[in-house]
Order: structure tokens, then sequence, then C-alpha cells
């Protein structure tokens, strides 16, 4: 199979213009045009149909307050009366995966979440995030956040190691997950699409039927790792509210 | 004229009713729609291992550089890791089934 033709072909970062600064390669690529889409798109809906801000909302206007009630229910959830604070950052993620998600969706477009370090440094501006707020909570009393209590005391030895793994695996888990589904989900759609054009005869509106379907799964799989996306960040900001 | 309030009183109650009686059927489906999918469900549950594993075997690989312990550093972070990766996957699970 050429190069060209390949389902991975999609995945490629190509340089839009090319810009060095300092031995650092900043170009703007394809990747960061598709992140610019989405956040225009984000800034534009929201404002513009919150616009009005019309006692009975028209149907644009409800959409972007359901989202909000969305996000501010699954904060007020998960966290209670602190997670307050953090629904700026918690909506900012929501909004940037799940239309970043939709907009990979459009055929031809870039699918930004389908490289893992964009989904690393988000996961991680979110573990960074969280640990920093649970020092300024708690303090140094933070560390017994690894600390079980009611189990005899000799396995604490075993069990100490175990729970900061299992702490440090956070942000590797929480982009795999994403990264993994995007990147999946397109490829497959791609040899999909392949087969349509390479079987005999009328037997390529099999696999044709089978990628429409498809593509409604992948829309509920790109909403719904924005939502995993958001609730782990939620969860993850009460655990340093609450240590156990 | 009191047999009137009384009905209209009534008919608030029963409309009230019916509304709550939908919103929590609502709910209810928008909760399992979310928590049930198979491939999400799986992935979930697969990452948490690798994760924990990569972290394992990275903590390993680290120690032995530093202490010059190989190959003991990786086989015991390792096992670590795999440990700390059923763990994650038993807090998922009680997280699942806490929605339920």
């Amino acid at each position: 199979m050429a190069a060209k033709d390949s389902p991975l072909k999609q995945f490629e970062i190509d340089p839009i213009s090319k810009i060095e600064l300092g031995g650092y390669n900043i170009s703007f690529t394809n990747s960061s045009l598709a992140m610019l889409v989405t956040v225009l798109l984000i800034t534009l809906f929201l404002t513009l149909t919150v616009n009005t801000r019309s006692i009975i909302p028209s149907r644009m206007q409800l959409i972007s307050e359901l989202m909000y009630n969305f996000i501010a229910q699954l904060l007020s959830d998960t966290v209670g009366d602190n997670g307050k604070k953090y629904f700026p950052f918690v909506f900012s993620l929501f909004m940037f995966v799940l239309i970043g998600n939709m907009v990979g969706m459009i055929p031809y477009q870039f699918t930004f979440t389908s490289h893992i370090i964009v989904t690393f440094a988000l996961a991680a501006v979110v573990f960074v995030g969280v640990t920093i707020l649970g020092f300024v909570n708690h303090g140094i009393k933070f560390f017994t956040f690894f600390y079980i209590p009611g189990v005899p005391f000799y396995m604490h030895p075993l069990l100490i190691p175990i729970e900061v793994i299992s702490y440090l695996s956070r942000p590797i888990s929480l982009s795999v997950r994403l990264f993994a589904n995007m990147l999946a989900g397109h490829t497959l759609l791609k040899v999909f699409a392949g087969f349509v054009v390479s079987m005999p005869f009328f037997t390529g509106v099999f696999p044709l039927a089978f990628i429409v379907a498809l593509t409604g799964l992948e829309i509920l799989i790109a909403f719904l790792q924005a939502y995993v996306f958001a609730i782990l960040t939620c969860l993850y900001i009460n655990d340093a509210y609450h240590l156990h | 004229m009191i047999n009137k309030i009384n009905y209209k009183n009534k008919k608030l109650e029963e409309l009230n009713k019916k509304i709550d009686k939908i919103k929590t059927n609502n709910s209810e489906k928008l909760n399992n729609k979310v928590s049930q999918s198979g491939a999400s469900f799986g992935f979930k549950i697969s990452t948490e291992i690798i994760a924990a594993l990569v972290v394992g075997v990275g903590i390993g690989l680290i120690v032995d550089n530093y202490f010059n312990t190989k190959p003991f550093g990786l086989i015991i972070f390792f096992i670590f890791g795999a440990f700390a990766g059923f763990l994650n996957v038993y807090r998922v699970m009680r997280r699942i089934e806490k929605q339920r």
C-alpha cells in the first residue's frame, strides 16, 4: 500500500508556516490550526448564543445553557460547594476536548486529540494543578494521601509505593484514554472506507453502511471522552480537598 | 368556590408529579447511556492497568540507573506497578457501581 493511501495519513502533522525560535521548532501546523478553529468556534458560539440574554431562551441559547448546566451539575455533584471556583477551568477543558473531537469528525479535518502529546499536555496541567491544590489546602499533610488508615503497620511499606504509583499513573491513564479512543476510531473509519473502494462489484455497499453506523458511534465516543475527561478532573479536584 | 380552588390545586399537584416523574426518568436514562458503552468501558479498564505499569517500569528503570541495581529495581517496581494497576481498576469499578 502506498504511503499516501495509508489510514494513518490523516494523523500526519504538516507545517503550514515554518517558524523557528531559539533552536526550537514552533511552526504553525495543521494541528495548531485545528486548535485555533476550535477555540474560535467555542468563543463565537457561546458569545453569540447568550448575547440576547432572553429569559425564554432560543434553541441555540438553550444549547449553551445546557452545556453550562451540565458542567456546573457535574462539579456540584462530585466536588460540592468548593467546586464552584473551578468551573471556568473544567468548562474550558470540557469544551476544548469536546469541540476538538467534533471538529475532527468533519471529513478532511484534523483531529488534534488523536496526538498523545496534546492530550498529555492537558492531563499534565490537570495533574500538576491538582497536586499544587492539594499542597495549598493541606500543606505537608497532603502526603498522608498515600497513607491508608486502618491497615496493619507492616503492610505500609508495600502499600505506600503502590499508592504513589497509582497517583502518578493518573495523567497517563487520563491522556492515553482520550488519545487511544480518537486514534483507534479514526483509523477504523479510514480502514473501512478503504474497503468500500477495494471490494468487488456492489459489495462495497456493506462497509459503507457500516461506516455510517460507525460515524454515529464515533460522535458518541467524542462526547463520552470529553465527559470522562471532565468528570475525572472533577474527581481529582475532589481528592485534593478530601484526603480519602 | 372552595371546590374550584381545591380542584385547581389537585390539578397542579398532579402536574408536578408528572414533571418529577419525567425528570427522574430522563436523568436515569442519561446516566445509563453514559456509563454503559462497551468499547469505552474496555478502554477505561485497560488504560488504567497500562498506565500504572508504565509508571512502575519507568520508576524501576530510573532506580536501576541511579543505584546500579539492575535488574532488581525493574522487577520490584514492575510488580508494584501491576498491583497499582489492579488498585486503579478496583477504584474505577467501585465508582461505576456507585453511579448505578
